[in-house]
Formats: C-alpha cells, sequence, structure tokens
C-alpha cells in the first residue's frame, strides 16, 4: 500500500515536470504573481 | 536544449523577432504604406502596430542576448539555466506564433466572416468564436502535430502554464463588485442561481461518468459562467491539460452555435416577449458573442432584446471570480482526498489551495477599489466614462436644438426624463451615466431614430479608455494567447483520441438541461419589465 502511494506520488512529480520547466507548482506559482504584479505596479505608477 | 551541444536556435529566433520589430517600424515611418504596413492596413491592424513594434524589440533583444549566451556557454546545469536559459527558443517560436494569431489570423477570419456574411446569413468568425483564443489553440495542435516540437523548443512549449496563470491573475483586474450594484435584482438573483446551478450540475455529471477532474473543473466553469473566457480562466486552477480544454472549448462553442439557431424560432413560436427572450438568452447560451447574436436574430430592428441580454450576460460573467474559488476548493480537496484518503478542509484551504488564484482575488479586490481607474473617470457596464465638461465632448448644435424642441414639444411624459434632457441641453454634453440610463430607457424619446442616434453620439463622447486597463489588457491577452498555443502544442493526436466522449456527453446534457430550465423560468416568471 505504501509503495503504491509513493509510486503514485513519484508518477505526480513527473507528470509536473512533464508540464513546467519549475521543480514545483509553488514555485511556478509564485514566479506568476513576481511577474504580473511588478507589472500591475508599473502600470500604475507610469500610466494613471 | 541538449546541454553540451551548441544551439543557435535562440539567437536565430530572437533575431527574426527583431528583424520583424525594425521593418515594421522602417515602413510605419515611410509616407505610402508598403509591404508589413500595407497587409496591416487591409487587415485594420494599424493602431496595433506600435505595441507589435515594441514587443518584438524587446522580446528579440532579449532572446538574442540569451541566444548569444547560449551559444557560448553551451552548458546548462543551474536552475537558472533551466528555468530562464533552456526554454527561450521555444519563448520566441511561441511568441512569433502569438504575432500570427492575434496580428494576422484572427483580423482575417474578421475580414472573412463580414465578407461571407451575405451569403451565410451570419458572421462566422463572431459566431464560432474565430478569435485568437480559438486560433492560437488550433495553431498550437497544428505546429506539434505537423511540425513537430524540437529538442530546442521542449522547455519553452513548459513555460506555457506559467503564462496561463498571469493571464488569471491579470484577469482579476477586469472585473469590479462595484458592477453588481447597477444590476437588476431579478438578473442577479436568476444568474447566481443558473450559474451556480449548471456549475454544481456538472461536477455531478462528471462524477457519474468519472471524467478526469481536470475536464470537469474546466467544463463546470465553461458550462456555468461565460463559455470561452471562464473555461480558460479555470483551466490552470484545475490543472487542465491542453487535450481538456480544447474538448471544452470545442463543446462549449457547438452547444453556444446550436443555442443560437434554436433560441430564437422557440421564442418566437411561443410568444416571447424582448425582456423573456433577452433573459433566456444571456441566461442559457454560453458565449458572450453568441448571447448578442441570438438577440438581434430574434429582435434585428431594435436594441432592447440586446441591451436584456447584455445586462444578463455582463451579471453572468461578474460570477466568474466566485467560480474559480469554488473550482479551487472543489480540486485541491479532491486531490487531498486521492491522496489520503480523508479530508481535512483547514490544511486544504492552507496546503492545496493554488497561490495564484489569491494572485487573482487580490487583482480583483485592486480593481474593485478603483485603482486602476484613473482620477475623473468611472466605470459603468463594460465601459467607462469621463464626465468631466470639456468643450471637445460637447453635443452637436444641430442636436442640441433638435433636443430643445423636443422637451419644448411637451413630448416627454417622465419628468425625471425631462430633467435629464434638460440638464443636457444646459451642459452641453452627458454628465453621468444615470442621464444616459434614463434617456435610453425613456420609449417617447428613443422611437425617434434621429433623437436617439444624437444622444448615443453624445455618450460616446464621454467614453473614456484609461492607458491603465489598456495596458492590462493587453498584457493579459499576450499571457493568454502565449499560454493557450504553447497548451495547444500539449496536444497530439493520441491524447486527443484518449478523451473527448465525455466532454461532449456532459456538455450535451448540462446545455440543454440550463437551456431548458432557464427557458421556464423566463416565459413563466418573467412578465413585464425588470
Amino acid at each position: 500500500m505504501a509503495e503504491e502511494k509513493a509510486t503514485t506520488t513519484e508518477q505526480k512529480q513527473m507528470e509536473e515536470r512533464a508540464l513546467s520547466v519549475f521543480a514545483s507548482e509553488k514555485k511556478e506559482d509564485l514566479t506568476a504573481l513576481l511577474i504580473a504584479f511588478t507589472l500591475a505596479l508599473l502600470v500604475i505608477l507610469f500610466l494613471k | 536544449m541538449s546541454k553540451e551541444k551548441r544551439s543557435p536556435a535562440a539567437l536565430i529566433v530572437g533575431l527574426i523577432l527583431l528583424a520583424y520589430a525594425l521593418v515594421l517600424k522602417t515602413q510605419n515611418a515611410a509616407l505610402t504604406p508598403s509591404g508589413l504596413v500595407a497587409v496591416a492596413d487591409y487587415l485594420k491592424t494599424m493602431g496595433t502596430i506600435g505595441s507589435q513594434v515594441s514587443v518584438g524589440l524587446w522580446a528579440g533583444t532579449i532572446i538574442s542576448l540569451f541566444g548569444i549566451w547560449n551559444l557560448v556557454f553551451p552548458s546548462m546545469k543551474s536552475k537558472f539555466d533551466m528555468v530562464v536559459r533552456a526554454p527561450m527558443a521555444g519563448i520566441g517560436i511561441i511568441i512569433i506564433l502569438c504575432y500570427v494569431t492575434r496580428y494576422y489570423l484572427e483580423p482575417l477570419f474578421k475580414i472573412w466572416g463580414k465578407l461571407a456574411q451575405p451569403t451565410l446569413g451570419f458572421d462566422m468568425a463572431n459566431i464560432f468564436g474565430l478569435n485568437y483564443i480559438l486560433l492560437g489553440i488550433i495553431l498550437g495542435i497544428f505546429w506539434v502535430n505537423v511540425i513537430g516540437i524540437p529538442g530546442w523548443m521542449q522547455s519553452g512549449v513548459k513555460t506555457a502554464r506559467l503564462a496561463m496563470k498571469m493571464g488569471v491573475i491579470s484577469l482579476g483586474a477586469m472585473y469590479s463588485i462595484t458592477e453588481l450594484k447597477y444590476l437588476g435584482a431579478l438578473s442577479i438573483v436568476m444568474v447566481a442561481v443558473f450559474v451556480m446551478g449548471t456549475a454544481l450540475f456538472v461536477l455531478w455529471l462528471g462524477k457519474l461518468t468519472q471524467a478526469s477532474r481536470p475536464l470537469i473543473g474546466v467544463l463546470s466553469a465553461g458550462m456555468g459562467v461565460c463559455g470561452v473566457s471562464a473555461a480558460v480562466a479555470a483551466a490552470p486552477v484545475v490543472k487542465a491539460r491542453g487535450v481538456d480544454m480544447a474538448y471544452s472549448i470545442g463543446m462549449l462553442l457547438m452547444v453556444g452555435v446550436v443555442g443560437l439557431f434554436v433560441f430564437p424560432p422557440i421564442a418566437k413560436l411561443v410568444g416571447m416577449n424582448e425582456l423573456q427572450f433577452g433573459a433566456w438568452a444571456g441566461t442559457g447560451i454560453l458565449n458572450s458573442a453568441q448571447v448578442a447574436a441570438a438577440a438581434l436574430i430574434f429582435d434585428p430592428n431594435t436594441i432592447e432584446t440586446l441591451k436584456v441580454a447584455e445586462i444578463f450576460n455582463i451579471t453572468r460573467i461578474l460570477f466568474l471570480p466566485f467560480i474559480v474559488i469554488i473550482l479551487a476548493v472543489w480540486f485541491a480537496k479532491g486531490e487531498e482526498e486521492s491522496e489520503k484518503g480523508q479530508v481535512n478542509i483547514g490544511r486544504v484551504l492552507v496546503e492545496k489551495f493554488p497561490i495564484f488564484v489569491l494572485g487573482f482575488l487580490v487583482m480583483f479586490a485592486m480593481g474593485s477599489s478603483g485603482i486602476f481607474t484613473p482620477k475623473g473617470m468611472e466605470l459603468h457596464g463594460k465601459d467607462f466614462y469621463s464626465f468631466k465638461l470639456d468643450e471637445s465632448k460637447e453635443v452637436r448644435t444641430r442636436d442640441l436644438k433638435k433636443i430643445t424642441a423636443f422637451i419644448e414639444s411637451g413630448a416627454v411624459t417622465d419628468p425625471k426624463v425631462k430633467s435629464a434632457l434638460e440638464k443636457l441641453v444646459t451642459d452641453k454634453q452627458v454628465t453621468s451615466a444615470e442621464q444616459t440610463d434614463l434617456v435610453l430607457k425613456a420609449q417617447d424619446f428613443t422611437k425617434d431614430k434621429d433623437l436617439k442616434q444624437a444622444f448615443k453620439t453624445a455618450d460616446t463622447k464621454v467614453k473614456a479608455k484609461p492607458k491603465t486597463m489598456e495596458m492590462m489588457r493587453e498584457y493579459m491577452m499576450w499571457f493568454f494567447a502565449f499560454g493557450l498555443i504553447g497548451l495547444g502544442m500539449q496536444i497530439t493526436w493520441a491524447t486527443i483520441r484518449q478523451a473527448g466522449g465525455k466532454a461532449a456527453l456532459i456538455g450535451v446534457i448540462s446545455g440543454v438541461t440550463k437551456a431548458v430550465l432557464s427557458f421556464f423560468v423566463c416565459w413563466l416568471l418573467i412578465k413585464g419589465s425588470i
């Protein structure tokens, strides 16, 4: 049972890597947040 | 990209982008339109040349510099190499394909749609949603299945989901909770019931048919809220694969097209009025363009039906943030269940709730607070207005004379409308959104086509286009165009063969159920005015 769960987790991690250049979903999310909010800040600072 | 082999791919792609931007810039500076500018003139994309040049110059320079770096130091070992340097060539190719979809294919289909309209009887580009969203996915599918993804492009394709997430976060800025107060209570209640009802119904149907959770999630948002854009927004929330999105979008558009042709004759058959049909189309048809088209098919002579349908449509779109939250919790809960066999909802929210959805919500709060709206501008419906008195916004003298004559004739029965018109004559321009609403709803005024046109021109003059929102929209469209082409590139014929039947089944059942239920509610419960 434990072995089965480990395989599933491993498989999930591999699927994850196949979809993204990031090592984890969290890192991808944080990068998306950083870029999107930096752009929004620049928009407010320079265009408002 | 191979770790040791020197690959010139990024440099070549970067130089192509730079060359395109420079050629476009040079040709645009010439007195007579030629080459790319002549094409842009034909495609009516002249207004986008500035953006095309600046994106091309920035992206081309950055990718070329990384290209030189990759050529000189081909070894890629660090995390930065894997996340930033390796994907550059693929990113460049996807940016080029974004240009192809946004500035060439979409405008071309728009023109073809209009040209074929007299023969077909409808605008095919509008009805079939042939915009950059759908065309991007199709182009991605075409690329992977016909050209293929070489090794040097693979990392770039894997940045698609990041772009989708950035698109969803930026999308939050396009909504404002304050808009709800301008919408009628009936439209809010009806739409809330149907949006939430359909979304939950799709989740239940998905469980029943044992369809994959990402597919159910995307379909749930698409069938419940507003078709394609909702499906796009929900995709990263439920970790949807490209193929899930392609099937969901295909289904949504097909159900919408069928509704478009079926709704008007049924409504005519049972004798629905403009309000009933507008409410039904705005609730039951999935795609915004198709809602507008159905309203115009039903009532081509006035815009009364269209106005009602649009109110329902806008209300429905405003529910997207709530659906995104529900789906995020539902998906996280499902993952926890499959991993640990039991669910602790508090832990699910802390550990599994997608962080980028919080970004979407923060952006939604920022949009609602008016942080993106420049001083002196207000958001009403889908448009921004600037009511500050200004000569350039003044109504033409001959139109003012017509309106004055109309007031003096005593034809205005409603004192509120009379006072709104008198204020227009005094200020010589529209000064509030309420004034527009009052006047355009007054039938004794709008039945005169000249008067109505005069007022609509006055209303258009106070509409504003804030640069902040234009820029946020531009970013969002680039992120989505990029993400969707990349997702399309993950759809091979093999994955298409694997899925499909369940999306069609769930789509048809939920679409028909929603259409039938909303038909009876609108037909039996809506009487008189909203």
